[in-house]
């Protein structure tokens, strides 16, 4: 097991608690360090969609109930761009 | 002098596989939410259910040492007996309540189901609660959640099949009607998160910290107690702060009305 996947098995560990427990003010940072360190990490995208699965998206919310897939989306589009663009 | 080109130019080419990957999966996910909007929900609570059971037992003692959990329950016995005692003079005055209530043809025969609540605010966000039992218990989003004593707190949301969310009345942006005070002022509560509510009220309203607030309709339990007033000599109105007699921070059990007939509280 190279380094890369070790921090990612270690980083959706630790996004995934706290998905669970809705704690994505700690899965936001974390997955922030784990998209820059480690290649294609659509697991962001995945914890965007769980979290707003179980806490959010009914009707009373609007567009605020898919505010974590919405921000995961963006966020991995922007790191992608990022990692393109210093890394060249 | 030839320079050689450090990258290639052309916006198609500066398109990286990751970016299609990530629009993609968007564009997915967004059709399966489209045209399937449980799916992910039972999927991701079919995962987290686990976890949060886990965990609601860890904080109901499930771990704690044998001495402890004697004690813990030679406590509750003790307890359990005084709350014997008063709960019978509550009984009394309920079925007084219920009987002049069926004289009048309005007794409640609302079936209500018990509920284990698995995540709570505030870290879930928007003030909702998430709930053990689902359509496996005939839930449906217009059924009623009340806190211990019988206190409306929220109404069922969404619903898969073993699992439900709640979402509190106190959600922030909702509206409802109530009546503040001793003199039964009628106000609308708008929903401020946390389990708080606001009303306006005219200056002068003789409303005081401690004053309950009730929901216009034959439920006699308070629909809140209020915290604080603000006023401001400069403004014809006042604000008044309240909250459910309950800390919805410490819910661990509710109770849900599975008739599914009311949607005020």
């Amino acid at each position: 097991m190279n380094k890369n996947t070790a921090y990612r098995i270690v980083a959706d560990i630790a996004v995934l608690i706290c998905i669970i427990h809705g704690w994505w003010f700690i899965a936001l940072p974390i997955s922030l360090l784990a998209s820059w360190l480690c290649p294609y990490y659509i697991e962001i995208i995945i914890a965007g969609l769980a979290y707003d699965a179980m806490f959010g998206s009914f009707p009373e919310t609007g567009l605020w109930g898919y505010a974590g897939t919405i921000s995961s989306i963006m966020i991995a589009l922007f790191i992608a761009g990022a990692k393109r663009v210093v890394r060249k | 002098m030839t320079y050689l080109r450090t990258h290639s130019r052309g916006i198609g080419r500066n398109i990286s596989i990751a970016t299609v990957v990530v629009v993609v999966i968007a564009i997915l996910a967004a059709a399966v939410r489209f045209f399937a909007p449980q799916a992910f929900l039972g999927l991701f609570n079919g995962v987290a259910k686990p976890f949060w059971r886990a965990e609601f037992a860890v904080d109901a003692g499930a771990l704690s040492s044998p001495e402890q959990l004697v004690l813990d329950n030679e406590d509750l016995k003790r307890k359990l007996d005084e709350a014997d005692v008063r709960l019978a003079s509550i009984q009394y005055i309920e079925k007084e309540n219920e009987e002049l209530k069926a004289l009048f043809g309005r007794a409640s025969t609302t079936p209500k189901v018990l509920a284990a609540v698995l995540s709570r605010p505030p870290y879930s966000a928007y003030d909702i609660i998430i709930l053990d039992i689902g359509a496996d218990y005939g839930l449906s989003t217009t059924s009623k959640v009340y806190a211990a004593g019988g206190i409306p707190i929220g109404r069922i949301a969404e619903i898969s099949r073993d699992a439900s969310k709640a979402i509190l009345f106190s959600s922030p942006g909702q509206r409802y009607e109530v009546l503040i005070g001793s003199g039964n002022l009628p106000a609308t509560a708008v929903g401020r998160g946390g389990g708080q509510y606001e009303a306006q009220l005219p200056r002068g309203a003789n409303v005081a910290e401690g004053d309950f607030v009730d929901a216009p309709s034959l439920d006699s339990k308070p629909f809140g107690v209020v915290k604080a007033v603000k006023s401001d000599s400069s403004e014809p109105f006042e604000t008044v702060f309240f909250a459910p007699p309950v800390n919805i921070y410490g819910l661990r059990w509710v109770l849900v009305d599975v008739s599914g007939k009311h949607l005020n509280p």
